[in-house]
């Protein structure tokens, strides 16, 4: 595991939940997958709250879809459980009326119009045609909805699988990278959507590679890297988790750190970003090892720099390599 | 859930597309090569003895043995698109216990199978009841002739629909469940019979003319079994691979 894992991982947000909990949490718990000698999904173990949007972020091939696959039972985990309200996905009572799925922009045959896709779906699971249409109108997709979904657009596609997870009205959502391709209308037409949802109780789970989009809209993020937490809680706490030092000693300071967990960046000359430690820990830790210290502030960072931080392999971390904080059930 | 709204949606699936038109295009293709073959085949000696009688007419009405294969070829695209194109992700999503979709869609298929061998059965003997007239011979099939004709097509290409189908779940690719059809019903029972001059009796093409009336290699019920048979080994295998394996 990289240093740049350390502290980040939000205890508050990983493990199993007990039985009988509430029916709209998700429960991913020491999930795993191996494709032949390759494990996609590693000892995985994070929690989606109703009432909040959480962002599911980590770089191509770090195992967000094979996840959600696992959630929703279209993948066999090796081991640990995915779960919703405590129960598997093929085990929900109604899941079309519980969980609104959208993983793939072409899971449609492209000489099919969209409204038909729609109505098979409605079908299946006894949805009424006004549901149907009412849901196209939801979406903004009424004036293509009798076109063959093979000249529709990427964004139209999104707005199409869009649809289909919202056929059932679900209170929860999971969502791949759902504001691909969409036009900056469509992307705000979501952003609201989803906000909407969770705000009336609903969970929403959303993968995405918009880290911009996703600062909008999460107010958690779970983080994986090579099918591994590297990092999950409130955006809001995770941005403003790193302390800020100024120090002529950034070297003593350094030292004085390595043993605690936390992670350092040396970013100017007498500047360092400590992540892991609160600023009370720091500043006694500084103060213990005679470190003089001319600044000790919070520094809120943009969610970018924090993915790329936990996700790089050669990250700037100076610190020494400290180990991670267990999460909390 | 009602099941019967799972094949409702199954249904919609098949004719949602173009493929339906696709496969009745060929259908009116055979039945318009066999008109030319009324019109203006003959045996090897000139004569036209292969519709001088009820029996060798009903001989080149006996649609079945196409059934199966064309049927056969619909079942495999049906299905193995569904892989092709994803839409088995929001199928799955909407029924998570596999078996249920599966199945639903093996009985959609076996409707449409069913389906493309009466009407292929139908246009083929319309086709020579048109065409007769220009030929010395008249209509000489009996109603129960045909009756048996259509029957036996709309049984064939119910069994080869799900045989396809079943190809379809486990390759789960166009091409490939094509091919793979393509080598089930017409390459290998060949040689299959090279092998065993005694598995005759029992490939496709011999079954579903004993169905027709037309062959007496085996009873009528054991033909049914057999043709069945065919059907069920393939689409057992489907079943299982459909929800052993992840989907994609």
């Amino acid at each position: 595991m990289s240093a740049a894992e350390v502290g980040t991982t939000s205890p508050g947000h990983a493990g199993p939940g007990p039985p009988g909990e509430s029916p709209l949490v998700l429960a991913v718990d020491h999930l795993t997958k191996r494709y032949g000698s390759n494990t996609v999904v590693d000892d995985l173990s994070f929690r989606v709250e109703p009432g909040r949007v959480t962002g599911f972020l980590g770089p191509n091939g770090s195992g967000k879809s094979t996840t959600m696959k696992m959630l929703l039972g279209l993948a066999a985990a090796e081991s640990g459980t995915a779960t919703i309200g405590g129960q598997r996905y093929r085990d929900l009572a109604d899941p079309a009326r519980t969980v609104g799925a959208a993983l793939e922009s072409n899971a449609f045959h492209p000489g099919r119009t969209g409204r038909n896709h729609l109505r098979i779906l409605a079908d299946a699971v006894g949805f009424s045609t006004t549901r149907v249409d009412e849901t196209i109108e939801l979406v903004g997709l009424a004036h293509a909805a009798d076109r063959n979904a093979g000249a529709y657009s990427l964004g139209m596609k999104q707005r199409l699988g869009l649809a289909a997870a919202l056929l059932g009205d679900p209170p929860v959502l999971v969502l791949d990278e759902p504001g691909n391709g969409l036009d900056p209308q469509g992307v705000r037409t979501l952003r609201d959507q989803l906000r909407a949802s969770a705000a009336s109780g609903n969970t929403v789970l959303v993968s995405s590679h918009l880290l911009a989009e996703v600062e909008h809209l999460a107010d958690d993020v779970v983080v994986i890297n090579e099918g591994r937490l590297v990092a999950s809680g409130a955006l809001e706490d995770m941005q403003h988790a790193a302390a800020l030092v100024r120090t002529p000693d950034v070297d003593q300071l350094v030292s004085a750190l390595s043993d605690s967990g936390a992670t350092t960046e040396h970013h100017e000359r007498e500047t360092v970003v400590v992540r892991g430690l609160s600023l009370e820990e720091v500043g006694e830790r500084a103060f213990r090892a005679g470190v003089v210290i001319h600044e000790l502030s919070a520094q809120a960072g943009s969610l970018e720099e924090l993915f790329l931080g936990w996700t790089s392999t050669e990250t700037p971390t100076q610190g020494g390599p400290p180990e991670p904080e267990p999460s909390r059930p | 859930m009602s099941y019967l709204r799972i094949i409702r949606a199954e249904l919609r699936k098949l004719t949602s597309t173009k493929m339906p038109w696709a496969f009745l295009a060929v259908l009116v293709v055979v039945a318009a090569t066999t008109a030319t073959a009324v019109v203006w085949g003959t045996d090897m000696d000139g004569s036209k003895t292969f519709i001088s009688t009820a029996d060798d007419q009903q001989s080149l009405m006996a649609f079945a043995a196409n059934a199966v294969v064309i049927a056969g070829l619909f079942g495999a695209v049906a299905v193995a698109r569904e892989y092709s194109y994803h839409t088995v992700i929001p199928t799955f999503l909407a029924i998570p216990r596999r078996h249920r979709a599966v199945l639903a869609q093996y009985v959609a298929v076996a409707i449409g199978g069913a389906a493309v061998g009466l009407v292929g059965a139908g246009l083929t003997v319309i086709a020579i009841a048109l065409t007769l007239p220009t030929t010395a011979f008249g209509f000489l099939v009996s109603a129960n002739g045909v009756v048996q004709v259509l029957a036996a097509s709309a049984f064939a290409g119910a069994a080869g629909a799900v045989l396809g189908a079943g190809i379809g779940a486990v390759v789960r690719n166009t091409g490939g469940a094509v091919t793979g059809a393509v080598l089930v019903l017409v390459i290998a029972p060949p040689l299959i019979i090279q092998l065993a001059s005694g598995a005759t009796s029992w490939v496709p093409n011999t079954l579903a003319n004993v169905l027709s009336g037309v062959g007496h290699d085996v009873s009528t019920p054991t033909a049914l079994v057999a043709i069945a048979t065919w059907a069920a080994v393939p689409a057992a295998a489907g079943l299982v691979t459909v929800i052993r394996r992840d989907v994609a």
